[in-house]
Order: structure tokens, then sequence, then C-alpha cells
């Protein structure tokens, strides 16, 4: 869902790739991109604007600049909170402790976190425009997607981040969440 | 009067793997869509399937000619003035063992006052019948009741050629379907009247595509939201390229699936293509079908490769 973050989805959405792409996928995605919104392109000519397809070919530019470049892609996944793409997935250094706590549950779903979020009338897009968290990354924390999810530092400071404009407490919502990920050896 | 989409929209859970009802639309005339409806029935019933088409092409039912057949005797006329009692009556058999026809469903979809109970028995019927797969070939146009059988399929197939109308017509087709369905489900007048304004491409708030109209619904109401949201993950148009000319032109499939994604927030994808091939007018001429005419012909391949594609639900990626 690339448009629906005004101008804010991240580099790999720009190019349809996932975060952990190779520079292989890298280099293919950027050439189907420059070729989706080439100027008169059959299938997005009557979809965009001829300013926004321009616009789109500044960004698949830009993405590529950075995301084909290792040096800026390491800077630019560290500033996101992505795994570089060889890491392993979730590799937790030890048990989280989980403090007992009143309103909130001891352990914490990513549903139940939309469940609380809602309830409190925020969106998804709220968040993100604040924190400038990319959206599909909170989506990922929601749906419980580990695979996709950051390095437990940054993931611990997107969910404190999250907690915060849902109104509930950070450090207990991050380690509640967090906790059923378990120690890993 | 229209039929509402919840009267069709495909039953999830039990009792779906069974039956299928898939359906071949695309907005645009002249783009093979029958052609394609008889052959990848064809196949199926090659494959085993037992298969009733359903033509249902307002810009001239012409189905059975694509088969070889005369005009049928009856169609399904008969059935909805109620001459004949089941809509078994109006089956025609075609030369290949499992593949029946039924004609003159255009009558269905183009009659504008045509009674709501009836459709809802031409549905009911053809969700009853005792096959495996009912295709139904839509033909042209985007009114109410062609977006109908296209949402009440399991598999709804988009039919485009790589040219600029085709293209434009396809998207025309996918977003007034969309609309549609998310209509029916709108659980507020608000959300409803959100939906209708963005019908309208020069709507005063600024909604061109069904991602913007999610995110503004979703800022309203956060609950509604969740329902479109689930509705546009439901709706999976699945792209045939026709006549295809060029190798470039396949590529084409490729991207209208990551238009869509991109821009419209949808989740589409590409299910095959078909080259443009001489053995295909070739049989139309002498009023055979390619698929048995010219078995060893390009396009019979590729009708083969897609058949079994869909069968299994499987797409050709994303293109990079």
């Amino acid at each position: 869902m690339a448009t629906d973050a005004v101008g804010r989805e991240d580099l790999y959405a720009v190019l349809g790739l996932e975060p952990r792409a190779s520079g292989e996928q890298v280099e293919r995605a950027y050439r189907f991109s420059l070729e989706l919104y080439h100027e008169g392109a059959l299938a997005t000519y009557s979809l965009l604007e001829p300013s926004e397809a321009e616009q789109q070919r500044a960004r698949v530019r830009e993405a590529y600049e950075v995301l084909s470049d290792e040096e800026k892609r390491k800077s630019y996944d560290a500033n996101q909170g992505f795994l570089p793409p060889d890491s392993p997935v979730l590799a937790f250094p030890g048990p989280v402790h989980a403090r007992p706590e009143q309103e909130l549950p001891e352990v914490l779903t990513g549903a139940e976190l939309r469940k609380i979020r809602e309830a409190r009338g925020v969106s998804l897009r709220h968040i993100a425009s604040v924190t400038k968290i990319g959206l599909r990354f909170l989506e990922y924390v929601e749906e419980d997607r580990f695979a996709f999810l950051p390095a437990p530092v940054y993931l611990r400071g997107f969910l404190q981040e999250y907690a915060r404009l849902v109104g509930i407490d950070p450090r207990r919502t991050a380690d509640a969440y967090m906790n059923r990920l378990g120690p890993k050896p | 009067m229209a039929l509402s989409v919840s009267d069709v929209l495909p039953r999830t859970g039990a009792a779906t793997t069974r039956r299928q009802i898939w359906s071949i639309g695309g907005g645009k005339g002249g783009i093979g869509k029958s052609l394609l409806a008889a052959s990848i029935g064809w196949q199926l019933a090659r494959m085993g399937r037992r298969v009733v088409l359903v033509d249902a092409d307002l810009g001239g039912a012409n189905l059975h000619t694509c088969l070889g057949l005369p005009q049928p005797e009856r169609s399904l006329g008969d059935f909805v003035q109620r001459r004949v009692e089941s809509i078994d009556e109006v089956l025609t058999d075609t030369q290949a063992p499992g593949l029946r026809v039924i004609s003159g469903a255009s009558d269905l979809l183009s009659a504008a006052n045509i009674k709501h109970l009836q459709k809802v028995r031409v549905m009911n019927q053809v969700r009853a019948l005792d096959v495996d797969v009912v295709l139904i070939d839509l033909g042209a146009g985007t009114s109410y009741n062609i977006l109908d059988f296209f949402l009440l399929s399991d598999v709804s197939i988009l039919a485009v050629v790589p040219e600029p109308t085709s293209i434009e017509n396809g998207y025309r087709f996918i977003k007034s379907a969309l609309y549609r369905r998310l209509r029916a489900v709108a659980p507020t007048d608000e959300v409803r009247d959100l939906i209708d304004s963005a019908l309208d491409p020069k709507n005063p708030l600024g909604i061109r595509t069904p991602a913007e109209l999610l995110a503004r619904v979703e800022s309203d109401d956060a609950e509604a939201g969740r329902t479109l949201r689930r509705e546009m993950a439901a709706f999976q148009p699945r792209f045939v390229v026709n006549e295809i000319r060029d190798v470039a032109d396949v590529a084409i499939g490729h991207q209208l699936v990551a238009a869509c994604g991109r821009h419209l927030g949808l989740r589409a994808s590409y299910a095959g293509f078909v080259h443009h091939d001489d053995a295909v007018w070739r049989a139309v001429r002498k009023r055979r079908l390619f698929m048995s005419d010219a078995p060893t012909s390009r396009a019979a391949e590729e009708i083969r490769q897609l058949t079994r594609g869909l069968v299994k639900g499987e797409s050709l990626g994303h293109g990079y």
C-alpha cells in the first residue's frame, strides 16, 4: 500500500521490495520500476498525472541511489530500524523481563495492541506520520510478523513510540510485547 | 433493481473447494474474451473437470460459435421466463466431453428491469449446477449486473490486451467492481457517501484511488476502515494479457499488478498471457476452436499453462 503514506513510505516499498532484499533484487526492481513509470508507460499513464509519474521516477532513483550503495543502505537500514539482509532474524540477546503492572497484561499480542489503539481512536497513519516509523512496520508489529520486525533494540523503540501516541505506558507495552518473543539462546 | 452484492459474494469457508464460479471480464469489447473463455473451459474439461460455460456477452453472444456450435435452441431466457423449469434444460452439449454451454445470459445482464428475484433465482441455480466449474464470459461493460457476476466469482479473471484503451477500461472495471463491493459492506451512511464521492474522479475530497479512500475512511472511523481493508484484501482480480505480439508485452501484466498494488492498494495477480497467433483466427474462420484445431500452436500451449495456473491458484510472480 505504497501511496497512502503521504510520500513517507520507505525506500524499499518505493521499489516494491521487502527490507531484506538482496542486491540483485534491488537492481531488478529498479529496472522494473523505471519501466513502470516510464513516460507514457501503458500500465501507469492512465493512473498517474504526468507530474506524479515524474515524482515517482524521482523517488525510484532516490531509493535506488541509497539501496544500491552498501554503505548508504546500511546506515539507512539502521536509521529505519531494518535488519541488514544478512543478519539472523530476531536474535534476541537474552530473556526480556516483564514487569507486573496494573492496566496492561503481562503479554501483549499485536492484535491486542491494535484493539487498544483502535479503542482509543488513534490511526496507524497518525502514528506513522508523527514518529516517522514506516506504516508497514507498524502493521508488521500489529500483525505479529516477527520475520519482518527490526532488531530488538529498534523494535523496543518503535513500541515505546507507539505506546506513547496511543496513551499507554511505553516501557510496559514494549516489555509485554517483547516478552512473547521469549529468550533466545 | 440491482442485485445487492451481499447476495452474491462468494461464500467463504467450507464447501467452496468443490464447485467454483469463474468469470472473465475486462470492460472492453473485442479483446478475445469469448475465445479465452471457450479455450480455458475446453482445457478445464480436458483436465477432467465438468464445466459449464455461460455466455453473458452483451456485445453479441457468440461463445457457441467459438466452440463450433450452431445457435443453441434454448437460452437462459427460457429459464428466466419460466418456459423451462430447471436451468439444466438450457444446457447445450459441445463436442468436448465434460464441456457444456448456456447461451443467452446476456439478456439477463442487459435487462435493466429484470426482477430482483429472477436474478437471485438464476444465481442460485448457477450455484447449484452439478459441475466443477461454471465459467462466465461477461463480455464488455461495467454495468452493475456484470460487476455482480464478477464479484460473485471465486476466480475473477480480468482480460486485457496491450493497448491503451483496453488497459484504461481494465482499470475502470476493477475500480467499479471494488467500489461496488466496498459499498455493499459500508457500515455507515458516512462511509457509503465517501465511497460514492470517490467514484467521481473529480470529487472535491481529492480521493482518487481506493487506497486514498481507505486512508480517508480509516482516519475517520477505524472500525469501518478495517472492514473495508478486509474487503479490499479479499478482492484479487487475476490479469490475463491476451494478443501479445512482442516479447516486451509480457511484462505488461507484471506492471499492471505492480501499479494496482502501489497505486490502487489492490492485491491483483498475473495469471498468464497468450500470444497473438494466426492459428487462432484460422480456426475461427473454420468455426472451430484452436485448442482442438491447432493443439500444438503457441496460443494453445499458453492456454494450457494459463489454465493449469488458474486451477492451482498460481501466478507469474512480480516480474523482478
